[in-house]
């Protein structure tokens, strides 16, 4: 593999337990490429972007990061390289987690203050220069529970940039918003693909991801059933696997009738029972 | 009927007077019990607190065993009347050769009994922050200890504080029993002063309220404090 990729996943298998999660899955994410991890509900979409920054332990494989290696069953790493990973590596999450006790400035201020011992000063200039460019300049001294979702959804990714990331990993960004805040955050993330930043998000938003993407991964079943050219897969997939799901992500309304273990993308997206369901044996 | 209830209003009104006379006279042994009692509260306090810090890190830490004697000293203490410990700490320990003085005794058996209730209200705090904040914290490459002083416990503090301010009114409420030792604290000179003016209503009466001023001022000033942290973080 050349140089240039920053993220190499080979052989990545998690359990739960009894219950495999997801077996087998490599992927190689060159700098700058964005990769979208689409899929039903349960498909392990989540606890596989997870890995990558080593909040879940897994059970086989490995996992290099800008020349810092992870790897699966045995010993966890060590904690200077889980720090560096995670350094390098941000994240945003399905539901924000923003620091309630802190208004939005002190939340994007604490990483480089606490681990890069970056000067009060200087790090509240980065943050307020980050939140301007999210246009939030305004409510930087607002507590997150005074933000709307969307705003939080952007303080908490100005939050993860303070770091200077190499790559960013977003959980479901846009799943926990209201339709109408989808588009703030989704622009926020087109920007930093614009501007290069390599990208790995798990997503439900299909226009999106055939948009933005580089490469589109489809997991169902604890597999990748599908993973090629963004476009490729949306329009021409060639797994049925895949086939299935995105004729009923894609054409929610033209499908009604069709059973099976994916739940549309505008659902409850706690629909993952039903998927789980055929996992757990 | 009207001479009656005259004579009736003459004697409450001599009553309630007498009452004030005798408040007024016995006040300073009052005041002066009731400094014991704070003292007591103070004292039985910081060891509780102390110990409820040590049971929850014993409880939430990586040895099994500690854990497991954490676990159980919860379980006992608090499930042992307030007045059983103080009689083994004056009493039993007595017997068996560590003579506590009776303020020491109330100390050790209150600070006991409510370590354990704080080490629960502690563990609870802790439990009440979201896995998400931890997570949110560990990705942005935070070491344990700075996840912990600056994400965890901030929030758990929030949470702890209603049960723990909670818990120390009771704990100076509890103060009184050391009474049955013969520390001389509020009870106790309420109790010396209904027995030589044979006058027990309006001395417990007396004791009651100032119980009841403390109380309410305490928890007053603990409501404010409350207030005003969560005020500063929304």
């Amino acid at each position: 593999m050349s140089s240039d990729v920053v993220v190499d996943i080979q052989g990545l298998t998690k359990r739960f337990g009894a219950r495999t999660v997801f077996e087998d899955i490599s992927l190689q994410v060159r700098r700058s490429e964005v990769v979208a991890v689409i899929g039903p509900s349960g498909a392990g979409k989540s606890t596989f972007i997870r890995c990558i920054n080593y909040l879940h332990p897994f059970d086989a494989g490995r996992i290099r990061v800008l020349g810092h290696e992870l790897v699966g069953g045995g010993a966890p790493p060590s904690k200077a390289t889980l720090r560096q990973v995670r350094m390098q590596v941000g994240m945003a999450f399905q539901t924000f987690n923003l620091f309630p006790h802190l208004t939005a400035l002190g939340n994007v201020m604490l990483g480089p203050m606490e681990t890069k011992r970056v000067p009060a000063r200087d790090a509240r200039d980065k943050a307020m220069a980050l939140l301007s460019s999210v246009g939030l300049a305004d409510r930087a001294e607002a507590y997150p529970r005074r933000l709307s979702g969307g705003e939080q959804q952007r303080v908490a990714i100005c939050r993860a940039l303070a770091m200077d990331p190499e790559v960013m990993l977003f959980d479901e960004p846009t799943s926990m918003l209201d339709p109408e805040m989808v588009g703030e955050v989704l622009a926020t993330i087109r920007g930093l693909a614009s501007q290069g930043m390599t990208l790995i998000l798990v997503t439900h938003e299909m226009q999106f991801a055939k948009e933005v993407a580089d490469t589109v991964v489809v997991m169902a079943d604890g597999r990748v059933v599908e993973q090629g050219p963004a476009r490729d897969v949306l329009e021409h997939p060639t797994s049925e696997r895949s086939r299935t799901f995105l004729t009923r992500v894609l054409k929610p309304l033209e499908a009604p009738g069709v059973s099976g273990e994916a739940s549309p993308p505008g659902g409850s997206g706690r629909g993952a029972t039903t998927a789980l369901g055929g996992d757990v044996r | 009927m009207r001479r009656l209830a005259a004579r009736r209003a003459v004697r409450t009104k001599r009553g309630v007077m007498s009452t004030l006379q005798l408040w007024g006279q016995y006040l300073p042994q009052f005041l002066a019990g009731l400094v014991v009692s704070l003292q007591l509260t103070g004292a039985a306090l910081v060891l509780a607190l102390a110990l409820g810090t040590l049971l929850v890190l014993a409880r939430t830490g990586r040895i099994r065993v500690l854990a497991a004697i954490a676990t159980g000293y919860v379980e006992v203490f608090r499930a042992v009347p307030v007045l059983v410990l103080l009689f083994t700490a004056y009493y039993s320990l007595a017997q068996m050769g560590l003579r506590l003085p009776g303020f020491w005794a109330g100390v050790v058996a209150l600070g006991a009994f409510y370590g354990a209730l704080y080490g629960e209200d502690m563990r609870s705090g802790l439990q009440s922050v979201d896995p998400g904040q931890r997570e949110a914290a560990v990705a942005l490459g935070l070491s344990n200890g700075t996840v912990m002083r600056r994400v965890v416990l901030p929030q758990a503090f929030l949470a702890f504080l209603p049960p723990g301010t909670n818990e120390l009114s009771n704990l100076i409420k509890d103060t009184s029993l050391v009474l049955t030792i013969g520390v001389t604290d509020l009870m106790f000179q309420a109790n010396a002063a209904a027995a030589a003016t044979f006058q027990p209503m309006d001395m417990f009466l007396l004791a009651g309220l100032v119980y009841f001023a403390f109380y309410i001022l305490l928890s007053r000033i603990l409501a404010r404090w409350e207030l005003n942290v969560q005020r500063r973080r929304s």
